[in-house]
Parts: C-alpha cells; structure tokens; sequence
C-alpha cells in the first residue's frame, strides 16, 4: 500500500516542481551579456551561445548512463511540410521552437506541455510559388520576445509570455523576389539580424539588423555588390540578379562589435565562362561579397572585413554555413568557419587566413587551398557542354551542409559531418537574366553520381579544429544531415538521415545508445536542464532541398519516408 | 531527335497574354522574351526545373524523372500550374497555357543522351 500511495505524491511533487521551473522563464530576460555566456541549463540562441559550439555543459547524461536514455516526452507541431528542419531554444525551463509555415510554439520543458503556440497568416500563394520553402530553422530570444522570420518576408516579434504580436515587420518584397526568410535570427545588443534566402534566385541577397525593441529596420547590406569596391567584380548587370543572401545565422563577437556571417552563392549556380571568368561568361568578376564570410558593424551595418572564400564560385559551394567557432589557441583569438565545398577554414578574428584543412575526400573543383593564404589552386571552370570525366565533386548537396557540428571544450574535438558524393553536369550558356524572376537561376542539368572509385557515403569525424588532425571517425552509407550536439557527459549525438538517433563516446568514436524516431532528422539537437534534470530535444521530419534527393538516390527505408511530418522528441534518463 | 539544337518559338503576342493574365498575386512573369526571340525549353529547364528534374528530366531527383512518364498531358499540365504542396512549387502565373504546353512537348521528347 505504501509503495501505490507514493507514486501520485511523487508524480504531483515533479509536476508542480516543473511547472515552478517553468514559469520561473518569466521572471527573466533574455540579453546578451545571458547569451554570451551560455548559461549551463539554457540553450539561449541557434548556436548554443555567441562561441557556436553546439556544446552543452551538463553532465547528468553521461557515458557510463546514455544507455537508461529514454523518450521523457514528445510535441507534434503538424503541417510539417518537408518535415521538421529548426534548432529548439531554451530558457528557464521553457523550450521554444519553430516548425513550417514557422509555426512557433512554447513548451514546459520538462513534461512539453503548451504554453502557447502561434501560427502566422502567410501568403499562401506566394508560399506555393516558392522551391524553397515553407520550413523554418529556428528563432531568437531576446529582450522578452521570440523572434522568428517568414518565407513571405517578414520578420515578427512575440512576447515570450505569452506569444502574442509585439511587432511584424516587412523586409522583403517577396512578392517581386520570391525568397524571404527561413533560417532564424540572431539577437544581440539590442538588435536582430536575420539573412534572406538567395543563391540561385535573382537578387541582391540582403542582410538585416533590425531594432529588438520596436521592429524599426536600422540597417540591410547586400552581399552582391553592396560596396563600390564589389560593384566591380560583377560585369556587365550580372549585379543586379547576383543571388548571394545570408541564409543562415552567423554570430557576435562583442570584443569588436562586429556580426559574422557566412554567404550564399552566387547566380547563376554553374558558369560557362572556362578560365576566363574576370573577364567571360555570366557574371564576369570575383562576384563579392557572394560565397564569402563577412564582418558587419552591428550598429550600422557597414563591412568592416571579409574574405571570399570561393572568388567567382562557379560550384554552389558557398559560405552559407552558419557556425563561427570561437576558439583561443596558443594566445591567438581564432574563428574556424566551414565552407560547403569540404574545405574548413581557420581564420583570426579580422578574417585573415590562418589555416585551411579538409574534411571531405572527394574534393575535385580545385586542387587545393593554400592553408596560407587561402588562395584557390587549380580551379576548374567549366565552358558549355558535359562535365563527366571526372565529375564535379562534391554534389550540389555540398560535402558540408548547413546544419551545424559541435566543439567541445573538454575534448578540444571539433565533431563535424563530411558527405562523399559527386555530380555529372551538361553546362548551358543561357540566356543572361537581367530581372528578378520567379524562376531558379542554375545554369546546368545535372545528376547525382557515386565518387570516382567509391560509393556515396556520410562520415563523422572528431578532429583538432585548428590542424583537421583526425581521432576519429564513423561512417554512414547515407550522409547524415541534422545537427550534432556533444555534451561534457563526454557524449556525441548524431540524429542520422534514416530516423536513428546515435551517441558516442565522444574521445573514441564508440557507439553507446541509439534509438529509433521513426522518420529522418535534418534539423537541431540541444540539451538543457530543468529542475535539476538533464534533457536532450531532438527534431525528427524528413524533407526539403537536400533530403528531397535521398528516396531516389538510396531508396530503402528513404523510399516511403514521409516529408510532411515531424516531431520534437525529448529524452532524460529513464 | 537532337534536343541540344530544338528551339520551341513562342509569339511575343502569347507572351503578350500572359503578362495580362497575370493577377495581382500571382507569380511575377518570367522574363519577357524580345519579340519573335525564341524560347528555349532546355535552357528553361537547366535554370530551374532541372534543379528537381535531374538530367533535364531524364532522371528522378528531388522530383520524379520526366522522361517516359506515364502521367497524361492534362495531369502534367495540372501540376506544372498549380504545383504540388512541399514538393513543386506552382507556375501558373509564371507560364502561359501555350507555354506549358510547349514545355510538355519537351517532356514527351526527351530521349537518353547520346554518349
């Protein structure tokens, strides 16, 4: 009797001790010197905090006890066309995140009840126009509020108490460009910075800071020639459709007040301009800021530094990728940024050069990068016609793609995916578009095809982030896509493209748990704590631009996976 | 048949309608041909359908293979249109009837490539 007796006490003990913690969210704010912190239990912003590690200092789950993890609770956001793609927040015990159609909801984090959810009016008919759309990959947290962008344009503040409106302010006429916003935004220092979607859609890829407080636009720079300077690395009007954009979130190094942020590509995808590409083909020129990562002054947005990574990037292997590791190594302040094309480069805080390694093997559209300079050597700039012997490679899926890896501070591993696929291509010299359209711009047919020698595979790697010195690495035959997310339980996890999610000792690569969600992650992955419990939340949902490719290219389970559907999991220890 | 060298001619008149069909919310036009220009499907297809469509349709991707598809012209007529929800987008205000048609011509004439 007494053993029956204690399960209601116990059970009404933990629910009133969650909803306690969960409420506390309220007593709180959101600000920068929070964020830059990292506070041990949140997950305050897309990258963890201002370093970008994708780290979580809790240790309750850990590896000698991954084994008792188990499902503590689930959310189904619906409507989750091309499944679930967004990185959850956390905040004083209360979990925030975004779905298609940027459905925003906010949930106890310890039992995933609703607090309130919102589900804003979109334009339906400029969404069903769109390639690129209706997913969302996250929000920001600030100043009280959750703020999230739309594919429609806009970007719109709700109270974090209570998910009402502050402010919803229009960006971009996407009516006239077709793109708006699906990565999520950044706060700091009072301001939201949120990159629209570009590459091989005609336009000049704007980038905005936005004031927190009242939705007021302070600022827009635009990575296709937005200085005088980047004016002349375009020929002729190729400017004024170049692509670019900024669709993922950088960071914020508060020590020099500066916004870093990675850019997209420029258009057309695939150029047939051969080697004369200064002064032949499309768009004549280096094309800046395009493929590039850039240093803005948060207050004005004006450039204060870059590098293009990819100069006239004639590939789709742009500088997207949001994540800006923060790193101090034998007293010198390093930045480590992935490119899409398999390359990571290490740079000081201005940008400059420090080193550049490889995390892909089958790299072919240049020979190398200088790890000095960073100087492409060897670039292979097509004419028109076929490129199969050998194909490009990587894919167009990248041999990085834009979800995030993770560092952790106390294995000093920087644990990040690398995808081996190739592509074949028949390079057209199409007609120069001059306006923005409602059409792609991606100058080639192309196809899929395996490495020269090899077959298509995923990979996770544990590297030195700052020499790409490998410790180890575990392969997978469909490139993984979501997240990683390692923990100072000395834990990996890898949500994999099949439906499973996977953690590994994080010093030898050794599986320890795994566990079925019964459909693909290609979104985030964050821990966090309440009321003294550690959680792991996970997004699970097949679906989008890169996971559109899987069914025909892997068949298998990828053949009859959904991708309208999705889930937030969230594990503890059983 | 060679479809590197087959131009598909659309009158500036078709193009003409299609800019006055177009509603106020409906997709903003593809860029108007000059008048008598040529419009090319494969080049159409290298810049945007061919992004889903590998191979200029001749292969499944992101969408299905075109190439031999069993789907009647009404169907693909249907969904070139109105699109399909998370899948393809639509292009209703983007194309004229005639042009999609033309472009259904290009589909139906799709044929492995040569070496």
């Amino acid at each position: 009797m007494k053993k029956r007796s204690s399960y209601p006490v116990v059970f009404v003990a933990v629910a009133i001790g969650a909803t306690l913690a969960a409420s506390s969210a309220f007593a709180q704010s959101v600000d920068t010197a929070r964020i830059e912190a990292g506070g041990q239990n949140d997950w305050l912003t897309y990258h963890g905090s201002y370093k970008s590690y994708h780290y979580s200092p809790l240790a309750q789950i850990n590896a000698s006890n991954v084994g008792n993890l188990g499902v503590a609770w689930m959310h189904i956001p619906g409507k989750s066309t091309r499944g679930l793609q967004s990185m959850p927040l956390v905040a004083d015990g209360v979990l925030y995140y975004t779905g298609s159609y940027s459905r925003t909801f906010a949930l106890n984090g310890a039992t995933g009840e609703v607090i309130w959810s919102y589900f804003p009016e979109l334009d339906e008919v400029l969404v069903a126009r769109q390639t690129h759309s209706p997913y969302n990959r996250g929000a920001a947290l600030g100043e009280g509020k959750v703020y999230v962008g739309t594919v429609d344009g806009r970007l719109i503040a709700l109270d974090a108490k209570t998910g009402k409106v502050a402010w919803d302010t229009k960006l971009i006429d996407s009516q006239k460009l077709t793109v708006g916003f699906t990565g999520a935004p950044l706060y700091a220092k009072g301001m939201v910075i949120i990159g629209s979607q570009g590459g091989e859609w005609p336009g000049r890829g704007p980038i905005f800071g936005v004031d927190a407080a009242t939705g007021k636009k302070k600022w827009e720079f635009l990575t296709v020639a937005g200085t005088d300077e980047a004016m002349k690395t375009w020929g002729g009007d190729s400017w004024r459709t170049g692509g670019g954009g900024g669709w993922m979130p950088g960071t914020y190094d508060s020590e020099t007040n500066t916004i870093l942020w990675g850019t997209a590509n420029p258009a057309p995808l695939y150029d047939w301009s051969g080697p004369d590409y200064k002064t032949q083909g499309a768009r004549p020129g280096d094309n800046l800021y395009t493929t590039s990562v850039i240093g803005l002054d948060i207050d004005t947005g004006k450039l204060k530094f870059y590098h293009q990574e990819l100069p006239h990037d004639a590939w789709d292997f742009d500088s997207a990728v949001g994540e800006f590791l923060m790193l101090e190594r034998d007293g010198q302040k390093l930045v480590v940024h992935p490119n899409k094309g398999g390359f990571i480069f290490v740079y000081d805080r201005n940008f400059a050069v420090k080193n550049v390694w490889r995390l892909v093997q089958n790299i072919n559209f240049v020979k190398d990068i200088d790890p000095k300079t960073g100087a492409l050597i060897g670039r292979r700039d097509f004419t028109a016609g076929k490129v199969t012997d050998p194909p490009l490679c990587p894919y167009i899926g990248g041999g990085i793609s834009w979800n995030s890896g993770s560092y952790s501070p106390k294995t000093g591993l920087y644990y990040k995916i690398g995808q081996e696929w190739c592509m074949t291509l028949d390079v057209q010299k199409t007609t120069p578009v001059t306006t923005p359209q409602a059409q792609l711009n991606i100058g080639a047919d192309f196809k899929i095809t395996q490495p020269p020698g090899g077959e298509i595979y995923g990979h996770l790697d544990a590297r030195d982030p700052v020499t790409g010195a490998k410790k180890w690495e575990v392969r997978y035959p469909e490139p993984p896509i979501a997240s990683l997310l390692s923990t100072a339980g000395n834990l990996v996890f890898l949500p994999d493209a099949r439906g499973t999610i996977h953690a590994y000792d994080a010093e030898s690569g050794t599986e320890l748990w795994n566990h079925n969600n019964g459909t693909g992650h290609q979104g985030g992955i964050v821990s966090y704590s309440v009321g003294g419990k550690q959680y792991i939340a996970v997004t699970a949902g097949f679906g989008g631009m890169l996971s559109d490719d899987y069914a025909a290219t892997f068949g298998g389970v990828f053949k009859s996976m959904p991708r309208d559907d999705g889930a937030l999991i969230v594990y503890s220890l059983k | 048949m060679n479809l590197h060298l087959k131009k598909i001619a659309l009158l500036s008149a078709v193009l003409g309608a299609s800019l006055a069909c177009a509603g106020p919310v409906q997709a903003q036009s593809a860029t108007p041909a000059p008048d008598n220009e040529a419009l090319d499907v494969e080049q159409l297809f290298a810049g945007t359908c061919g992004f889903c469509h590998s191979d200029g349709g001749r292969a499944a991707g992101k969408g299905p293979q075109l190439m031999n598809s069993q789907r009647d012209d009404d169907f693909l007529r249907n969904r070139i249109k109105h699109g399909k929800q998370g899948a393809m987008p639509a292009f209703d205000g983007a194309f004229t009837d005639a042009q999609i048609d033309q472009m259904i011509k290009y589909i139906r004439a799709l044929k492995p490539r040569e070496g």
